[in-house]
């Protein structure tokens, strides 16, 4: 058998590997449109996590992830980092002060220093992304040991990811809410040892983040 | 006999001194310096000049933090960070800003008012105290605004409050900073938002 050969039947081995090490995730989403919406070239989109509630923040990784997803593919939209947005409208966007409403952002776009910066920005949707992953279920335990012959680990563990977020979409130049989208993911991950650690992560944040990214893209275009 | 006396002490300076020094400085107080950076707030800027004059209580503010037992844990210094974070957010508020060192220099400096920032509560919440996953700052504030003669304009309190997103692997010097930062960042969110609305501010606009 040439190389070429056993590099091909490596690589499938790699793909069947990674197929059972990643568990499974089941991924809903729903969609609610309360308005036309389009986009143009030049205007771009801001995605922002809600923050103000005490129990709770929604993980700006996730937004990130989101935003970067836009921005990237078939139908790539221009989207401003989180950051970035933040900091050059500070201070109306803290967590303290940034609108919850859309009458809110109405009272905002008067201030004539927050209109121009949105004009430079050229934003035309703002995106609040709000919501959590938990964690639930968890059962099993492994236990690891380590002598002078070597060590490794024996048990099984188990847990349940649950990502629920919503998306609300702001349109900047009607100074209404056109939608919701919400995505809803759970997956159940396991985690055998037998001597080493096997983890099966559900990907259930990476998923819910996918999801909701394509269906928020779709959703700005108007398709 | 001579020679392993003198490579007892040798050993002793070389190696068992620094050690000791080292378990000592384990056992005492960590030293936590705020550092961040603020951006600058995008507001209209009102048309007054204002002297600021940080006094030595806010300039060298310090909050040390107790471990269960009753022992020094952490000691936060925050002092030069909140000049840090004025100096970048009176600019954007008022036409024109001086540091002043001393009340006199506010008459020389021909000011329309003179603001005197002071911290009056600081606390800190740690996830091993509070069993969560975030560490948390709160901050009470004294700001107070007088005349370039002394005379009292306006005394209010302000709060502020940071808490870090859940992470489970950051160190607790590094928590703390990032909870503090949050807190200083919604220091000049509500104060440049709300200098205005305050009722005895608002009485002394309307009245110049």
């Amino acid at each position: 058998m040439n190389s070429y050969g056993l590099q091909n039947r490596a690589k499938v081995f790699v793909l069947i590997a990674f197929g059972f090490l990643s568990a499974c995730t089941s991924t809903t989403v729903d969609e609610f449109r309360q308005g036309e919406t389009g986009i143009e070239s030049h205007e771009s989109v801001v995605v922002l996590g809600r923050r103000q509630a005490s129990d709770y923040e929604t993980d700006s990784d996730f937004v990130e992830c989101v935003g970067e997803r836009m921005a990237r593919g078939d139908g790539a939209i221009n989207v401003v980092p989180e950051q970035e947005f933040v900091d050059a409208m500070f201070p109306w966007f803290e967590p303290r002060t940034a609108p919850l409403r859309t009458r809110d952002l109405e009272t905002l776009m008067a201030e004539d220093v927050v209109a121009r910066k949105m004009g430079e920005f050229g934003i035309r949707y703002i995106v609040w992304v709000d919501g959590f992953t938990e964690t639930t279920d968890r059962q099993g335990s492994i236990s690891c040991t380590i002598g002078p012959g070597g060590g490794g680990c024996f048990g099984f563990g188990t847990w349940e990811d649950d990502a629920n977020f919503d998306a609300r979409v702001w349109d900047v130049g009607s100074l209404t809410n056109v939608g919701t989208i919400n995505t809803d993911a759970s997956g159940q991950s396991y985690l055998p040892a037998l001597v080493v650690p096997i983890p099966l992560i559900a990907r259930v944040e990476a998923n819910a983040c996918s999801r909701l990214a394509t269906q928020l893209k779709e959703f700005v275009q108007g398709s | 006999m001579t020679k392993q006396r003198s490579f007892n002490s040798k050993t002793f300076r070389q190696v068992l001194l620094p050690a000791l020094a080292l378990l000592l400085v384990g056992c005492g107080v960590n030293n936590v310096t705020i550092e961040g950076s603020f951006p600058t707030p995008n507001i209209s800027k009102l048309p007054l000049s204002v002297a600021v004059y940080y006094d030595d209580a806010l300039k060298q503010f310090a909050y040390l933090e107790y471990s269960e037992t009753g022992s020094e844990e952490y000691n936060i210094e925050s002092g030069q960070s909140h000049v840090e974070l004025f100096d970048a957010v009176l600019p954007a508020m008022f036409e024109n800003v001086v540091e002043i060192t001393d009340m006199e220099q506010a008459q020389a400096q021909n000011v329309d008012a003179v603001f005197m920032p002071l911290i009056e509560e600081f606390q800190l919440a740690l996830p091993s105290k509070t069993k969560l996953d975030v560490y948390e700052v709160w901050i009470k504030y004294n700001m107070r605004l007088v005349t370039p003669e002394g005379d009292y304009i306006a005394d209010w309190v302000l709060t502020s409050y940071g808490k870090t997103p859940t992470e489970t692997f950051r160190s607790v010097e590094a928590g703390i900073n990032e909870a503090a930062i949050v807190a200083l960042r919604d220091l000049a969110s509500s104060f440049s938002l709300t200098f205005t609305q305050v009722p005895e501010v608002r009485d002394w606009l309307a009245s110049i």
